[in-house]
């Protein structure tokens, strides 16, 4: 059998993200001041934070293989945190107090499934009003003041989440990979992920095959909303504390992540492999902003361009998959 | 209205009511198609279906014998998808009856028909053009191995099986169907129908935007459909096509039959007439149902 055009194309795409990321660790590593990239305090500091913004992103890449997005997921974070702490200050068990914050993040992204395939509200507009409708509840429930809890005092629990694997990998770096691994399994090896699919590329033809495409849609938005909550947990178990602002302007770099990774804006098409090294990407240019103690504000613009630079590559390559038709 | 006022006096039984209220009901539920072979495979009767405050279907009658080739004809909006939609599970019919091997049957999803062997392939794309072959032809039925993942190399075996069963030899069951010509793609298509023992296929106008070439594939298919004793609905509005194939030749207008009639009995022109003639509605047909 002769090799085949289009696959080439998708295992390029990723081989390519990954030359964007090693350019982009090297860039860093010479042009931050002092060189504070590679400096361990900061690949410390990258790699308990990253995992806590790559793990939603590789939920929210599922999410739009299957053709649909999610804004809001830092407003679900945010109160994810909120009920995680309050939970575990109401003196629940910890694990318990965990639990429930999960099943409260796949409860909320049933609502947010329902509301875009039974409402049939766009589901860019319908996130957008839950993105308000979340931060904003988060604000009253805090009155916009800070909360905290002392976790130490589970001092299992807080290694499980927080700590250290063999003294250096921090916990999150594992949890993320895990994620991963599971998600590919999902994605790429399973019969959902052939639907999920199916349901982005063509949600008629997947429909006309049985496939019940609301469900899909329905069970991305839960992988989503669990994804939020458990990072809202890492995240909480990390800083003891909750602010109302966490996760602001991880919608976008959400999307830039899986864009960045090679998944179409339109569903159908993107990898595992792809979102997460685009969510590394991300992580990356994210870390290097901080450190290059450039405004904040600067992210935003180095976001936007990335977006727009990904999509139009999607462009050129859906046109190149198009070309390669003939 | 239109039409209803010429219904000539003789022959009143065989007759169908081109006008733009509900077909004659009771008269057409009583008609027989015509069998050109076998027995009933697929029979559907006074069939009605709105659309908010569409009247798509207005009780048509349609049967299909086992093996059979009937081609659906009609001009653009004459409600041969919507029929068909109707008959593989996805669009419920609001009035009507459906009879399957001789039983009545309720079709409540594409599932409900797909159980009982009928594959359709639509008109709006009936594959996704970034996955590969493989994983279209077993799309919703993907096979699994025992750890409850897909098995790659069972689809690969099988899909290229299927293809090469209807001449098909396509490079690699890995490859994108996005690579493929749209022959090609109506093929991978039927394929899946074959692979899965259909007992009947519905192409909804499965030549449409093709090249001359790529519709000679597409009618090769058909024939070697009919070959495997499995019967074929053929909608098309372009009657040449369906003439080289067609067993029996069914035309609706405006949500009603028009004519249903052996492809031995008449010929192309003929039949383009009464399609001109009944959308004008100024005319009944003359060949309205071979006996
Ligand atoms: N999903 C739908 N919603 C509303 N109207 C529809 C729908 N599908 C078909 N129709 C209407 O029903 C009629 C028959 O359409 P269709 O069955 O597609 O015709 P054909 O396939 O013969 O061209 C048309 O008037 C069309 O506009
Ligand atoms: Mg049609």
């Amino acid at each position: 059998m002769e090799s085949q055009p289009i696959p080439f194309f998708v295992r390029f795409r990723n081989i390519g993200v990954l030359v964007v990321l090693i350019v982009l660790v090297a860039g860093a590593a010479l042009l931050t001041p002092q060189n504070t990239f590679i400096q361990e305090a900061n690949l410390k500091t990258l790699l308990a934070l990253g995992p806590e913004f790559g793990i939603i992103a590789l939920g929210v890449g599922v999410l739009m293989v299957s053709g649909e997005f999610d804004l809001s997921v830092g407003s679900q974070l945010a109160l994810g945190s909120l009920i995680f702490i309050s939970l575990a200050g109401a003196g629940i068990n910890i694990y318990i107090a965990a639990l429930l914050t999960c099943l409260l993040g796949v409860g909320i992204g049933l609502l947010h499934g329902l509301v875009v395939v039974k409402a049939r509200i766009v589901s860019f507009i319908a996130t957008l009003g839950f993105m308000l409708t979340w931060r904003g509840l988060t604000e009253i429930l805090t009155a916009g003041k800070v909360r905290s809890y002392e976790f130490v005092q589970h001092e299992t629990f807080v290694q499980i989440f927080t700590g250290r694997v063999g003294d250096v990998v921090p916990s999150q770096v594992i949890w993320f990979v895990l994620f991963a691994i599971v998600l590919y399994f999902v994605l790429h090896r399973g019969r959902f992920g052939n639907w999920i699919y199916a349901t982005g590329d063509n949600a008629q033809a997947a429909r006309a095959m049985a496939i019940d495409t609301h469900l899909v849609k329905i069970v991305c938005f839960m992988i989503v909303g669990f994804l939020c909550a458990f990072s809202a947990i890492l995240q909480t178990t990390r800083t003891s504390a909750v602010t109302t602002h966490a996760g602001t302007g991880w919608e976008l770099q959400a999307v830039a992540a899986a864009v960045v990774g090679g998944t179409s804006l339109r569903g159908g098409r993107g990898s595992m492999i792809g979102v997460f090294l685009g969510a590394l990407v991300i992580m990356v240019i994210d870390n290097m902003i901080v450190q290059a103690r450039l405004p904040y504000e600067w992210s935003y613009a180095a976001f936007g361009v990335v977006i727009l630079a990904a999509a139009l590559l999607d462009l050129g390559i859906e046109k190149q998959i198009q070309r390669a038709a003939v | 209205m239109e039409g209803s006022a010429q219904v000539p006096a003789n022959d009143e039984e065989e007759l169908f009511d081109t006008g733009s209220l509900p077909c004659v009901s009771e008269r057409a539920a009583a008609e027989e198609a015509a069998p050109t072979n076998g027995q009933v495979l697929l029979k559907m009767v006074n069939i009605h279906k709105w659309f908010g405050r569409v009247h798509a279907l207005r009780g048509v009658n349609f049967t299909v014998h086992r093996g059979e080739v009937v081609g659906l004809c009609g001009d653009n909006g004459a409600g041969k998808s919507t029929l068909i939609k109707v008959a593989s599970g996805y669009h419920t019919a609001d009035e009507g009856q459906i009879f399957f091997e001789g039983r009545e049957v309720k079709l409540r999803s594409p599932k409900d028909a797909r159980a009982l062997g009928i594959e359709t392939v639509y008109q709006e794309q009936a594959l996704c053009p970034h996955l590969s072959i493989a994983r279209n032809i077993f799309m919703g039925r993907e096979p699994t191995t025992l750890l409850g993942l897909i098995d790659q190399r069972t689809m690969n075996k099988e899909s290229m099986e299927a293809l090469a069963s209807m001449g098909l030899r396509l490079r690699s069951p890995h490859a994108l169907v996005s690579a493929l010509s749209g022959g090609q793609r109506q093929g991978v298509a039927i394929a899946r129908a074959i692979h899965f023992k259909a007992k009947l296929v519905i192409l909804d106008e499965p030549t449409i935007a093709l090249s001359v070439k790529e519709v000679r594939e597409v009618l090769d298919f058909v024939r070697h459909l009919r070959d495997q004793g499995v019967a074929v609905v053929f909608i098309t509005h372009t009657l040449h096509h369906v003439f080289s194939v067609a067993d029996r030749i069914v035309v609706l207008a405006h949500g009603c039959n028009l004519v249903d009639v052996r492809t031995k009995d008449t010929d192309v022109d003929e039949l383009s007439d009464i399609i001109a003639r009944g959308t004008l509605g100024d005319a009944v047909p003359t060949t309205q149902h071979a006996r």
